[in-house]
């Protein structure tokens, strides 16, 4: 390492996408991360799991820099993540979203253009020209000028999607894309993902459900309060590593195990 | 009927009520929708009865500091300041206490509000204010510095909702996202209340405390029945508002009424017209589409009668077995033609392949369902009517559980085939 030129690894064609370093963020006495380290590399479909209550949301809070650590940091693509905003692409849960809200598909994809507009200006050619693309890219360009809660859960995802791409980020981050969707709509949500993942996209979902986490996912985080694993999917889903971070909680381990290594 | 119209025109009282209520109407109906969407409208309530106290705190500050009566700028001044204390009050004792929001609102503003009553009449020596026209408004008394405050205030609220409409929507529709794009999404929140504010203030001289609110959000809420973008929203709030002011105030001088209770009577009316008329979100829409739908029931029924019954089957035929209005059958024969499920022709219906497909699926989820009660003892008398409603479940994996744990049966109970 001494002897590298200190500029090498600046000129290396990607750093890491996030890098967590050490990052401790508490309320009150309790921490709900402790000693977190761990470097997600670009292109990767990235599972965050861990029980209720684990810290999962906090991770996520952490990632957009909305909590103050008590130490440590989170560097996005090398930069500390206080000082760059919108480099990560935000796709919220479904249920946080009020669906009768009065806008459309196309508006909501061109909110992804916001940052990129100036507040004097109205959304110019070039902005709604990317929307456009966006939309075509999660195949719900057709949907256009549909009110949002006329669409199906799966195609709610998608302009969501649409969304994040628009924002042109490296990184986008869902939370928990397939809460309330059946299989056929995981399936398509799942198709998406792996298309932004082909062009050059690094997602991180957070996701419920560990029947499904090891065959989604290229790795996996288990967290609970600390980091327990980070790796690919047959390392996380390790039957004694799972019994302690679920406490018991779940009685399928062997079945997930296998899955995870099959 | 002309005359009706043009003769209160003259009168400059009425113009005056016109130009001014219009002006206030647009821009209580812009931010208005703001406020419908964030769920904020009590808040609206609150501020306009925490104003009260500050106006007579405005009045009795400047009439003892300065000696001016009455000094309407002083009062505004007070009124913003007891509606931001309001707020801050507010959202200091729903953090800190276990109470929750709306009770904090309706605790604050009401205490607030009685605080400006016991001021008015205790000092009513020093400060003279008609607490009637304060809850009521009058709109028909407009004075210029009214006419002025609130075209003054419209002009400063509507170029900072615009400015920053995007902002405002993003930060209403998704705070998450807006945050971390960089927006200040707390800031911009504190702005609008400050917007609603003055809104406010400048709308109470005219409708009164009480009516307030709903020239706030009445208005926006027509206007989010007919609009799916809230720039549109916004635009039709406005005309709404001022439909509201011009109709309403015709109907005061018609009716020889209050001037702030026959504008929002109008303004009332027309949310119900409108709630009644949308063609998206409106009742008769719904109850149209409601009644459009054909119970899934009926169209599985006609299904299974035409297969059982092989072939063309007439119109009698399916009226025998399918107990139905003969209505609301033929309104589902239709649409099964419509979405090519039957064949029309002139001696009756026939199953075309997809029709044959989907009925084969509910006769094969009967034959089940029969096999299955047949096997946990169910009378025999019994088989067909208990399986009959029950071969409309079969959603999922629901017949294949039937079919695997009866051991793939090939025929009924009755001996009949199961496809």
């Amino acid at each position: 390492m001494t002897t590298d030129h200190p500029t090498a690894a600046n000129h290396k064609k990607r750093a890491n996408a996030i890098d967590v370093e050490h990052l401790t963020v508490s309320y009150h006495a309790r921490a709900a991360l402790l000693d977190v380290s761990v470097s997600i590399e670009p292109d990767q479909l990235v599972g965050v799991i861990g029980p209720n209550g684990a810290g999962k949301s906090t991770f996520i809070k952490a990632i957009l820099g909305f909590v103050k650590p008590d130490i440590g940091s989170v560097l996005i693509n090398g930069r500390n993540v206080q000082r760059v905003k919108g480099q990560v692409a935000y796709v919220p849960q479904r249920g946080s979203v009020d669906w009768d809200f009065p806008i459309t598909v196309q508006e909501v994809a061109l909110m992804g253009r916001y940052q990129k507009i100036p507040w004097y200006t109205s959304p110019r050619k070039r902005d709604r020209q990317a929307a456009v693309e966006a939309l075509e890219m999660v195949r719900m360009a057709d949907f256009a000028d549909r009110q949002i809660g006329e669409l199906s859960g799966g195609q709610q995802q998608r302009v969501f999607l649409a969304r994040a791409l628009a924002q042109g980020s490296e990184i986008l981050l869902l939370d928990e894309p397939f809460a309330g969707v059946d299989a056929a709509t995981e399936r398509a949500i799942l198709d998406v993902l792996g298309r932004a993942k082909e062009v050059g996209k690094t997602l991180v979902v957070v996701h419920h459900d560990l029947a499904t986490a090891g065959e989604y996912f290229d790795k996996l985080l288990l967290i609970k309060q600390r980091l327990y694993a980070y790796g690919p999917p047959e390392a996380v889903l390790e039957e004694e590593l799972l019994s302690k971070v679920y406490e018991g909680r779940l009685r399928i381990f062997s079945d997930l195990t296998k899955r995870g290594e099959g | 009927m002309l005359d009706a119209i043009l003769a209160p025109l003259t009168e400059t009282y009425f113009q005056k009520a016109l130009i001014g209520g219009s002006i206030v109407a647009v821009v209580a109906g812009v931010v208005g929708c703001l406020v419908v969407l964030r769920r904020m409208a009590f808040l609206g309530d609150a501020l306009s009865h925490a104003m009260i106290a500050g106006v007579a705190g405005g009045y009795l500050v400047m009439k003892m500091l300065f000696g001016y009566e009455a000094h309407a700028p002083g009062m505004l001044l007070g009124s913003l300041i007891a509606a931001i204390a309001t707020v801050a009050l507010i959202s200091f004792v729903s953090r800190v206490s276990r109470i929750k929001e709306d009770t904090t609102i309706g605790i604050m503003y009401t205490g607030i509000f009685a605080l400006g009553v016991v001021a008015v009449s205790i000092f009513r020596h020093y400060i003279h204010i008609d607490l009637m026209h304060f809850i009521m408004g009058d709109i028909l008394g407009v004075a210029d510095t009214d006419l002025w405050v609130s075209a003054f205030t419209a002009v400063v609220v509507l170029s900072i909702i615009i400015l920053f409409f995007r902002h405002f929507q993003l930060a209403t529709f998704d705070p998450v996202m807006a945050a971390s794009i960089g927006l200040p999404v707390l800031f911009l929140d504190y702005v609008l209340t400050t917007c609603v504010s003055l809104v406010v203030v400048s709308a109470v001289s005219m409708v009164g405390v009480i009516l307030v609110v709903g020239l706030l959000i009445t208005p926006a809420a027509t206007a989010y029945l007919l609009s799916d973008r809230l720039d549109r929203m916004m635009i039709l709030s406005g005309i709404f508002g001022v439909t509201s002011v011009v109709g309403g105030l015709f109907l005061c001088v018609w009716l020889d009424s209050a001037g702030g209770g026959a504008i929002m009577l109008f303004c009332t009316l027309q949310f119900l017209v409108v709630l009644a008329l949308a063609p998206k979100y409106g009742l008769l829409a719904r109850w149209l589409r409601l009644k459009r739908m054909v119970p899934q029931q009926v169209v599985e029924d006609v299904l299974t009668t035409i297969l059982r019954n092989e072939g063309v089957t007439p119109l009698e035929t399916i009226r025998t077995y399918v107990q139905e209005p003969a209505k609301s059958l033929n309104k589902a024969l239709q649409r099964m033609v419509q979405d090519g499920l039957l064949a029309a022709s002139e001696e009756g219906y026939a199953l075309t392949a997809d029709g044959q497909v989907e009925a084969d699926k509910v006769l094969r989820a009967h034959r089940l369902w029969e096999s299955y009660l047949a096997q946990i003892g169910t009378p025999k008398d019994q088989l067909h009517s208990t399986a009959h409603h029950l071969e409309h479940i079969r959603e999922g994996e629901t017949i294949e559980y039937l079919d695997e744990k009866l051991g793939h049966p090939r025929r009924d109970p009755h001996g009949r085939l199961i496809p």
